[in-house]
């Protein structure tokens, strides 16, 4: 998972995603980096990022690359989120058997003090 | 996608409850095995078994600390760095409110929520409550 995090992480990254995403048909380079205040090599690495992680794909149409998003790519962050909200379930459940356990425990030198 | 919430009402007192949070060997026996402090400003890790993309630390640091009531530490694990936060609240007989907030998913939260909401396949992917989250999150 980390690949796709890291990935998110950044803001040029996630303008690029949400630029394409509202895109129809995709989008090239070029018309990616409207307005982004960054050096071509520098803009391409982005895009390099989120290629190597598959969030963006390209077919080539004559000499430009066309970027497409490839929303399933993300599957692998809700499986994650999924994981870390049964995570948290199991450790309050284990919070409410300790606790009970330390309650049980504490009673009887309780009964003694009065 | 900005926290995952959880809340549970224990048949314990709140001070009990804080020491379960606070105490590094009570949250070992729950939680982690971990070297917390309750002290603001101190760094401390969770360590459990490593799993596919994760070396099993957890880099933590306490953020908030405010007996008995609430709680809060960051929480790294991987590249991906999120805010826990414990917030305990007293209620009759006894009883303690739990309430955990895990957030700070913020950096993939907009593209997230945008893209993953607006498709077809949400319904499989996330569980009812997780997917009402997730809409809280993108109408706020």
């Amino acid at each position: 998972m980390p690949d796709v995090f890291s990935a998110l992480a950044d803001p040029t990254r996630r303008l690029i995603l949400d630029r394409l995403r509202e895109s129809e048909g995709g989008l090239t380079p070029q018309q990616l980096a409207v307005g982004v205040a960054m050096s071509q090599p520098a803009f391409s690495k982005h895009l390099r990022v989120l290629r190597e992680c598959e969030l963006i794909a390209f077919r080539s149409s004559g000499r430009e690359r066309i970027y497409r998003i490839n929303s399933a790519a993300l599957q692998p962050v809700a499986a994650w989120l999924r994981q870390y909200d049964a995570f948290w379930a199991t450790k309050l459940s284990a919070l409410g058997d300790h606790l009970a356990t330390q309650q049980a425990a504490a009673e009887p030198s309780e009964e003694d003090d009065q | 996608m900005s926290r995952i919430t959880h809340t549970e009402t224990y048949d314990a007192p709140r001070s009990a409850v804080w020491a379960a949070l606070t105490d590094s060997d009570q949250l070992a026996a729950w939680l982690m095995p971990n070297d917390f402090r309750p002290e603001v400003g101190h760094s401390f890790t969770f360590r459990t078994d490593p799993g596919p993309g994760f070396d099993g630390v957890v880099r933590c640091e306490v953020l908030v600390v405010d007996p008995p009531e609430r709680l809060s530490y960051s929480w790294s694990s991987g590249s991906l760095g999120t805010v826990v936060t414990w917030t305990l609240e007293e209620r009759p007989g006894g009883q303690t409110r739990l309430t955990l907030e895990h957030d700070g998913f913020r950096p993939v939260r907009d593209v997230f929520v945008r893209t993953l909401l607006s498709m077809g396949w949400k319904r499989k992917l996330l569980p009812s409550k997780l997917r009402h989250q997730l809409q809280s999150a993108t109408s706020q």
